[in-house]
């Protein structure tokens, strides 16, 4: 998935020889890259920048079982889509809690956004990233990153199981249920604007 | 003639599962190849939006976001073999039996050598024991509760040299918890209340298992925790609290000075 820095293996040595500070130093490297991952699958700067942190502090517990032939990127990565998974699931619980109408996505209806409560505005006014925003709505957590795995970072089926932990054959029915979603949605938005 | 179902029109799209007869397929059904081409538009509007780009400094201040997080032990490199493991694990019993011998051998000796000096103490009476205490300051409180329930959400089960340690931190954040709830209740202060009142009941759970904390127990207050969004309002209070530089006076074992 991404490829292996040569300073990554002498890093996680000194780390575990009791180097905390070099730490920092797979820190500083992966940052950007886990952002990018963080940010397309939350959509969310803030909650991004909670991911790619609590993907390190993760990692850093877990560096004693990190495999010194693997490759660090590649783990991270992994973490990172975990962390962002749990972020996605726990926003997904504080917004049933937080609005007293519940959606079904069987009905037809169309949720929108809090903040913008008149349906039809937003639809004339939705840009791209509220379109994309709006059509994702409506996928559970695992669909929404085994979506953002295949159509946004271009991972092949193989590479979204391994990411997940789930069989290929899985992830593969997460991306097909994502994509009915996702276009059942946009066909609604569609009438509605 | 067979038509794709639109999970094999997405795989396709995706590009697996393609052959040179699926290809012309495709070319000569109009039917699936209308299909193919409004999938393509749908998928098309979900192109990815542009991210943020970050300053070339966004890891150095991630990286000070990531350090003030981190569990203040040093890691230790996990055992290469179990050889090496049972290695330790027979020195450490060594070590152990060693240690009781020697501790009932001079409890024995002692008792035996200093039977009438003990019947003289036995008659008068206790001294008042010394406890030491200490200063606690809300927002210290605060961030050393984090961190506990940061460690405690990444916590690995299945190591108990990370977990335990967990146990003794939330006996020690237990007393000062409880006389700053106390202290909020009586100034009127019910948002403070509220989250020290939650965070009373984690600590509680978490001290109260001598046993130490198994994957269920782990489970059980980490559901806890992410139900009631115990660390988002504790990281709340940490940085918006307006009383962080008041202090409590905490026996240093428990209960309030």
């Amino acid at each position: 998935m991404c490829s292996m820095s040569q300073g990554d293996g002498a890093a996680i040595q000194a780390v575990l020889a009791g180097d905390r500070e070099a730490f920092g130093e797979l820190v500083k490297r992966h940052s950007r890259m886990l952002f990018r991952l963080a940010f397309r699958m939350t959509g969310n700067e803030a909650d991004a920048d909670d991911v790619v942190q609590d993907a390190f502090l993760r990692a850093y517990q877990k560096l004693a079982t990190f495999e010194s032939r693997a490759d660090f990127g590649t783990w991270i990565y992994r973490i990172a889509v975990h962390c962002a998974l749990d972020r996605l699931e726990r926003r997904k619980q504080d917004q049933a809690r937080q609005v007293s109408e519940d959606y079904d996505p069987e009905d037809g209806g169309v949720q929108v956004a809090d903040s913008k409560p008149d349906p039809e505005r937003l639809a004339i006014s939705m840009e791209i990233a509220d379109l994309q925003q709006a059509a994702m709505r409506g996928l559970t957590a695992m669909e929404r990153t085994a979506f953002v795995l295949r159509h946004v970072e271009e991972r092949s089926t193989e590479e979204i199981a391994a990411a997940l932990d789930v069989t290929p054959n899985t992830a593969k029915q997460s991306v097909y249920r994502a994509v009915q979603k996702v276009r059942r949605r946009l066909t609604q938005l569609k009438v509605m604007a | 003639m067979k038509h794709y179902t639109e999970e094999e029109l997405v795989e396709r799209y995706y590009g697996s599962g393609r052959s040179a007869t699926d290809d012309r397929h495709l070319d000569e059904c109009e039917q699936c190849s209308a299909a193919f081409a409004a999938l393509e538009i749908d998928l098309a509007a979900m192109r990815p939006v542009e991210t943020p780009e970050k300053s070339e400094h966004y890891g150095e201040q991630m990286w000070a976001r990531v350090q003030a997080a981190m569990p203040s032990r040093t890691l230790r490199e996990a055992p290469k073999s179990r050889l090496a493991l049972w290695r330790g694990l027979a020195f450490a019993a060594g070590c152990g039996v060693l240690i009781t011998v020697s501790f009932y051998g001079g409890r024995m000796y002692e008792h035996l050598q200093q039977r009438p000096v003990l019947d003289a103490h036995r008659r008068a009476p206790d001294p008042v024991p010394q406890q030491k205490v200490v200063v606690v300051v809300l927002g210290d409180h605060l961030d050393r509760s984090e961190r506990l329930l940061v460690e405690l959400k990444h916590a690995d089960p299945s190591n108990p040299e990370l977990v335990n340690p967990l146990t003794e931190e939330a006996r020690g954040l237990l007393a000062a918890n409880r006389i700053f709830r106390d202290d909020a209740q009586r100034e009127g202060d019910p948002a403070l209340t509220q989250v020290l009142s939650h965070l009373d009941k984690v600590l509680t759970e978490i001290s109260n298992r001598p046993a130490g904390l198994d994957a269920a127990a782990l489970d059980q207050i980490r559901n806890e925790m992410n139900a009631d969004g115990l660390l988002f309002e504790v990281r709340v209070l940490r940085s918006k609290n307006p009383h962080r530089n008041k202090a409590v006076r905490v026996a240093a074992r428990g209960g309030a000075a």
